[in-house]
């Protein structure tokens, strides 16, 4: 698990340009999306087709349920182990 | 967070609006750009004909007022911001629409003037003949009666209609449209006094002490 959440923060720092950012230096723990790493709406959209591509997963359109998974890296890296259809 | 989504272009005409801003920070702004971030566009069609998801990123930056906008988000100014395409005229029309800022009572405006070479495979369309590069520029306008003011004239015709027996040679430098006309605009007092920008039907006439 550790190393797809390192595998998610890499992934997170490519498709979102974060130019300035390590992998070590996301908290898998901290919020993603406005706290924390500050992300926008228009990242959750990137990233949720960025994920796609990667691992299959396919989002739902429950905000709900979205909101969950998209919570923190951790929370990601639950939702891809359970849901990926590509290795 | 804001730098991330902002490509070459993006970064070319900020850095000038930063720096042109610094003396009038409440000025109005003109973003002006005759192509702008097309290169964009043409990865966001290739996209869709290949059936691929396009980015929602840069989906939402393909618009022509994206650059302006993520300036305004950056500096949380809720002012007014306007995004100008007018193709050869791209720099006449961002000036007309400044002195209608003026003219409303603004005291100053500020106009960012930005392009980059066009991408393939649209380039054929460009009229520049090879001499194009990123390039952005900005400046600040005021109103101005006094001896070092600018007059900006359209007119009908194809031809200088005051000098009509010398025609002026064509333009062959093949510098894009708005870099003659900052070249007209810096040069001062000791460049020409005149430049005519022949586009169409239409001349535009810069002048200085006129």
């Amino acid at each position: 698990m550790l190393e797809l959440e390192h595998e998610i923060k890499r992934l997170v720092i490519e498709t979102l340009n974060l130019e300035d950012l390590k992998p070590d230096d996301i908290d898998p723990a901290a919020p993603l999306f406005v706290e924390g790493l500050g992300l926008d709406s228009i990242d959750a959209l990137e990233l949720g087709l960025a994920l796609q591509k990667s691992y299959g997963v396919v989002l739902a359109s429950d905000s709900k349920e979205n909101r969950r998974h998209f919570a923190s890296v951790r929370a990601l890296a639950d939702f891809v182990s359970t849901h990926r259809t590509k290795s | 967070m804001m730098r991330r989504r902002v490509d070459r272009l993006g970064r070319i005409a900020l850095q000038a609006s930063y720096q042109a801003h610094v003396d009038a920070p409440d000025a109005p702004v003109l973003f002006a750009s005759r192509y702008g971030d097309l290169g964009r566009s043409v990865e966001l069609l290739t996209q869709l004909a290949r059936s691929e998801p396009l980015s929602p990123t840069s989906f939402s930056l393909s618009v022509h007022n994206a650059i302006g906008a993520l300036y305004s988000i950056a500096r949380g100014d809720p002012s007014s911001y306007g995004a100008i395409a007018a193709g050869e005229e791209t720099v006449e029309a961002a000036f007309t629409e400044a002195c209608g800022l003026l003219a409303d009572g603004v005291p100053r405006v500020m106009v960012v003037i930005y392009d980059e070479p066009v991408p393939a495979p649209l380039q054929h369309f460009s009229e520049s003949q090879g001499l194009e590069f990123p390039h952005a520029w900005a400046c600040l306008l005021a109103a101005s009666t006094g001896a070092d003011a600018l007059h900006l004239g359209c007119h009908a015709g194809t031809q200088a209609a005051e000098a009509p027996e010398a025609p002026e040679p064509p333009e062959t430098d093949g510098l894009p449209a708005d870099l003659r006309a900052l070249r007209f605009l810096v040069t001062g007092a000791a460049g020409a006094s005149r430049w005519e920008h022949p586009v169409g039907a239409r001349r535009w006439r810069w002048e200085r002490h006129a």
